[in-house]
């Protein structure tokens, strides 16, 4: 149940529901749905709906994954930058990528992937921590103690791990979009900077696995 | 009777006589007094402070024991058949001050969440006519008022061409569209191409996210006026627009997924005021220690 006096409130009455802004799963006939989806189906038949945002929309090149990390790139609300980046990243993934498989004998010509969609997810699905740390002050000292993540949680610092490492460990006269390409072409092959980082949290977690049992929830 | 007649006054109509509520309507119920004459308390659980509360937790407690004890038994004997599905969709849990009204005390957020969950709970359970009753006196009925919108038939202007007329408004901005049949997919706003008049590649996705979902990206020509907002809140209200006049060309179906997809509801988000006190809507002076 919600906490009855609510911080953070929004304009939309809570009996409202998410949009669904797929358009494959509208078109897939009745047989087909599980009981979930159809108990979600008569919900949302009866239920009123909420807009879609601005930022989605049904067609291919919309991806929630890519629009989430365009959020966290933004600065100062410039959504135009962000956006104008994100595709110049894809653009010069898409082209290292060309250049690759141009210049590579056959036999290893299917093994390069050259969608950057396709490598963008799998590059953050390997920067994902498992386990992550958490501080419990317990008889006066600060312990860092581990603790499972949400896939939420999971995807927020992979992606924050990604800005700050592009923003921070880059030339000066490097652009974002060329040294983000760089950043995630690593991470796809699981090597470079935000991979080691991963691997250090890990191992943090496991040298303090004593105080597991520390964790209350 | 002669002076009645004369001069007739309207002070003794039915119609003059004052309009008052019932008196149950203006006077809230109070708690009859809770003690007998020695002074010993009636309720046995007066001292707690929260008689009325307590009492029915006690009560619905012994409810979910029984439906427990009850699906044991079922699960003993054999197959426990499955729980229908019901208040899904008419029925809403009774609010906190509906509540109090009822047990004619003041409960506290905790206790009524504390309430809630545990008739969530038993309802989970496989229970009887009785339990449903019980519980149904904690619900309330929500009026389903969805699908009244009526949707216009299509006109047709002097070339012989079906069109049809959708406003909508975002933020500030207000826009109606006039979406024409056999088209090319053209877009004019305000007398000037999209290309012109939205730079920025989200707005015009937004424009022809409707045409998208319904896969009719170059079969409409649309001619829309816009005026206030900004360039992101124009560009919703003539996605609003669209979606409506697209109803006109649509099945029934088609629209119930396209209000499913988001497309047809007004998005109530509006600049939130500034607060006294606070430099803006959120965000606080800054802070000084001394």
């Amino acid at each position: 149940l919600r906490r009855l006096t609510q911080v953070r409130w929004s304009r939309y009455n809570p009996s409202f529901l998410e949009p669904e802004v797929n358009k494959e799963l509208y078109q897939k006939p009745q047989e087909q749905l599980s009981e979930e989806e159809k108990e979600r189906m008569e919900l949302k038949a009866v239920r009123p709906i909420k807009a879609a945002p601005s930022s989605v929309s049904s067609s291919v090149f919309s991806d929630p994954m890519i629009s989430k990390f365009t959020n966290m790139m933004m600065k100062g609300g410039n959504k135009v930058l962000a956006r104008s980046l994100m595709a110049q990243t894809l653009e010069t993934l898409k082209r290292k990528q060309l250049e690759k498989y141009h210049k590579a004998p056959e036999d290893e010509k299917e093994a390069i992937e050259c969608n950057p969609y396709v490598i963008f997810h799998q590059a953050l699905k390997n920067c994902q921590p498992i386990i992550g740390l958490s501080s419990i002050t317990k008889g006066g000292k600060t312990y860092q103690v581990p603790v499972p993540l949400t896939d939420n949680r999971k995807r927020f610092l992979a992606m924050k791990w990604l800005i700050t490492e592009c923003r921070e460990n880059k030339n000066r006269r490097t652009m974002l979009p060329e040294k983000l390409s760089q950043e995630l072409l690593q991470a796809f092959n699981n090597e470079g900077p935000i991979i080691k980082k991963k691997h250090v949290l890990h191992k943090m977690a496991e040298a303090n696995r004593a105080y597991a049992h520390f964790r209350w929830w | 009777k002669a002076i009645a007649y004369l001069f007739p006054s309207g002070l003794f109509d039915k119609r003059a006589r004052p309009m008052m509520k019932h008196p149950t309507e203006i006077f809230p119920e109070q708690r009859k007094i809770q003690w007998g004459e020695d002074g010993r308390p009636l309720h046995f659980l007066f001292y707690t402070g929260k008689q009325s509360y307590y009492s029915l937790m006690h009560e619905t407690y012994e409810k979910f024991l029984n439906a427990q004890k009850h699906q044991d038994q079922l699960i003993a004997q054999g197959l426990p058949h499955q729980k229908e599905k019901k208040n899904l969709v008419g029925s809403r849990w009774l609010t906190k001050i509906e509540l109090e009204e009822m047990l004619l005390e003041k409960l506290s957020d905790d206790d009524y969440s504390r309430f809630i969950l545990l008739l969530q709970k038993l309802m989970t359970l496989p229970c009887g006519d009785t339990e449903e009753k019980y519980v149904q006196k904690f619900t309330r009925e929500v009026p389903v008022q969805l699908q009244k919108v009526v949707i216009e038939p299509l006109k047709y202007d002097e070339r012989g061409v079906a069109f049809s007329t959708g406003e909508g408004a975002r933020k500030t901005a207000n826009a109606t569209a006039v979406v024409y049949d056999n088209g090319t997919g053209k877009i004019t706003v305000n007398g000037i191409d999209i290309l012109h008049y939205f730079p920025v590649l989200q707005d015009r996705e937004q424009l022809l996210f409707p045409f998208q979902f319904l896969d009719r990206v170059g079969k409409h020509d649309m001619v829309c006026t816009v005026s206030g907002g900004g360039r992101s809140a124009q560009a919703g209200a003539i996605r609003l627009a669209s979606a409506k006049a697209l109803r006109s060309f649509v099945t029934e179906r088609e629209v119930e997924f396209m209000r499913q997809a988001g497309l047809l509801t007004l998005d109530p988000r509006v600049k939130e005021r500034k607060k006294p006190g606070q430099e803006g809507a959120r965000r606080k002076f800054t802070w000084k220690k001394r």
